[in-house]
């Protein structure tokens, strides 16, 4: 079973490295490192840096006179208002609104895109866009494992990248979150915007996985191990962390970001915090473009919610169809998709803190339960539930933001200061 | 996740189906989580203990182990009564993960049946299992 799994350039790095494998996607990925753990993983993230191994996402391009036209049918933002260097997070939906995956589609230019999806998805969703792209004139190339990509997440990544880049004062010019320069293809024309000391081309994207400042760095897969093992000597000085993908759930459930086929999924993809994926109109009565899954979306009947939650304390509940969430009228409203401890955040008078919050002395981060759950009913901000599941439960508290005070959208300068 | 024959399981201890473990010590039994469970489980960020004087038949869950992602039972080697339990555990969850045997123990119990304990498995018994 094992020796078919995927690998990535990294893989022997990883088990050398005291690497937690365990199947993800079809690929052999670490959960977290046996020699620091999740908890240090995550909290290195949020205090300084951390890297993360994602080459097992999947790239694909799509290019050609109607590649515009065709994103626009198949994924979820209006890309009109996506210019050359700036890339936005949406969904992929079928016919019935249901989520196939999410994705970052980034824009070089209105006939050329490259769209980034989760492991093992380059094939099913390349196979969606041909089968949508009926007469329209636009290449689709899976570059599944052609590919490698680094996530560097943390407030020191910019001083660390710095070092490494040939120009990082013109990479990091002009950079706002969601935003990127350069191209891992040595002959585009972008590929000087972005390039390594050691030569290597880079597409350099300010986003990332966690809700934190950083960047996510595309090279050919060849590269991939030396920016790897050039970002950690480099990061020393920062104590960088690499970090597995536990550390990676439990940061982007405190950044209400969901994760892919658990979060979002099989079902209708609309009232849940990321609607901000889907293309309203002004009014946000209507939708400024037609698109795959509209239809379905615009049929409001029986639509479900989904809800963020922190718990009390540290205490999670097991999550799936057989949880369930009790409402202050005792009624069962539906269950819980996800529920992780984000070991970087407390309650402190009624509020949630969290390490990287300005000014908490007095402050200990003792971890607080997160996640997501889907009911039947909106509820409202400030709602008490209770989550059980078998003869365990736990009461937690409807929120609109968990963890306070991230940084993913402030300026690079602010974080190029000493 | 380690390989089985990196595991540390010492000789002198009883082991459930569930990855807990059981050692008699003079009249008591020691319960904790086996290096198995720990290594599976990852960073525990909380164990869930239950009260002194509260009884248990064998199997039953007595608690929780909690790590970042996951919420996992425990259930109880041996038939018998609570008499001590690690209090280190409510600062230092971390105690089951650095030292599943010693410092990480999790209860300790007053047995009603000592020969509950012929109905574990030895540690060849253990990894037979494991292996599947």
């Amino acid at each position: 079973m094992e020796n078919k799994l995927k690998i990535t350039p990294l893989n022997a790095w990883h088990r050398e490295n005291y690497g937690n494998m365990a199947d993800f996607g079809g690929f052999d990925m670490p959960l977290w490192y046996s020699n620091i753990g999740v908890k240090k993983e995550h909290l290195a993230v949020l205090e300084s840096v951390g890297i993360f191994d994602t080459s097992h996402m999947a790239c694909i391009m799509v290019n050609g006179e109607d590649a515009f036209k065709l994103l626009q049918l198949c994924f979820s933002r209006d890309i009109t208002y996506l210019k050359h260097g700036r890339c936005g997070y949406g969904v992929i939906l079928n016919n019935k609104g249901h989520v196939i995956d999410d994705a970052i589609v980034y824009c070089f230019s209105k006939t050329d895109y490259m769209v980034c999806v989760n492991a093992g998805m380059g094939s099913s969703i390349s196979s969606h866009f041909k089968a949508h792209r009926e007469n329209l004139l636009v290449n689709i190339t899976d570059l599944s494992e052609k590919l490698a990509k680094i996530d560097i997440q943390g407030k020191n990544s910019a001083k660390i990248l710095s070092k490494l880049l040939k120009h990082p004062e013109l990479v990091f010019d002009k950079m706002p979150y969601f935003s990127f320069k350069g191209h891992f293809n040595e002959n585009s024309s972008f590929a000087l915007d972005a390039v390594f000391k050691d030569k290597t081309c880079a597409l350099i994207s300010r986003s990332g996985y966690t809700g934190e400042f950083g960047f996510e760095i595309f090279v050919k897969p060849e590269f991939i191990v030396k920016i790897w093992h050039d970002i950690l000597n480099t990061g020393k000085e920062f104590n960088i962390i690499p970090c597995g993908l536990g550390a990676r759930d439990s940061l982007r459930t405190g950044a209400v970001l969901p994760l892919s086929h658990q979060d979002i999924g099989d079902w209708k993809f609309i009232n849940n915090p990321w609607i901000f994926a889907l293309p309203f109109d002004s009014d946000k009565k209507g939708f400024t473009k037609d698109f795959i899954g509209k239809q379905a979306l615009c049929d409001s009947s029986l639509d479900k919610f989904t809800f963020p939650f922190a718990g009390e304390n540290l205490k999670k509940i097991g999550t799936g169809k057989d949880s369930m969430v009790i409402d202050k009228y005792g009624s069962n409203i539906g269950y819980v998709l996800s529920c992780a401890t984000d070991m970087g955040i407390g309650w402190h008078k009624n509020k949630i803190l969290s390490i990287a919050s300005p000014n908490v002395s007095g402050f200990k981060a003792k971890g607080i339960s997160c996640g997501f759950v889907k009911v039947n009913r909106k509820l409202d901000y400030g709602e008490k539930l209770l989550l059980a599941k078998g003869n365990r439960e736990i009461q937690v508290t409807v929120l609109k933001d968990i963890r306070p005070d991230r940084t993913a959208r402030k300026t690079i300068s602010s974080f190029l200061l000493n | 996740m380690k390989e089985i024959n990196d595991l540390n399981l010492p000789e002198n201890i009883k082991y459930t189906e569930q990855h807990e473990w059981a050692k008699k010590d003079g009249e008591i039994i020691i319960v904790g989580i086996n290096d198995y469970a720990q290594d599976q489980l990852g960073d525990i960020v909380f164990v869930e203990l239950p009260d002194i004087e509260d009884s248990f038949t064998q199997g039953e869950e007595f608690g929780t182990v909690e790590s970042v992602k996951a919420v996992s039972e425990i259930y109880i080697p041996v038939s018998g009564e609570i008499i001590e339990i690690n209090s280190e555990l409510e600062e230092d969850p971390e105690l089951v993960n650095t030292s599943p045997y010693d410092k990480g123990w999790i209860v300790k119990i007053k047995p009603s049946n000592l020969s509950e304990l012929d109905n574990l498995f030895s540690k060849s018994e253990y990894l037979n299992m494991l292996k599947g």
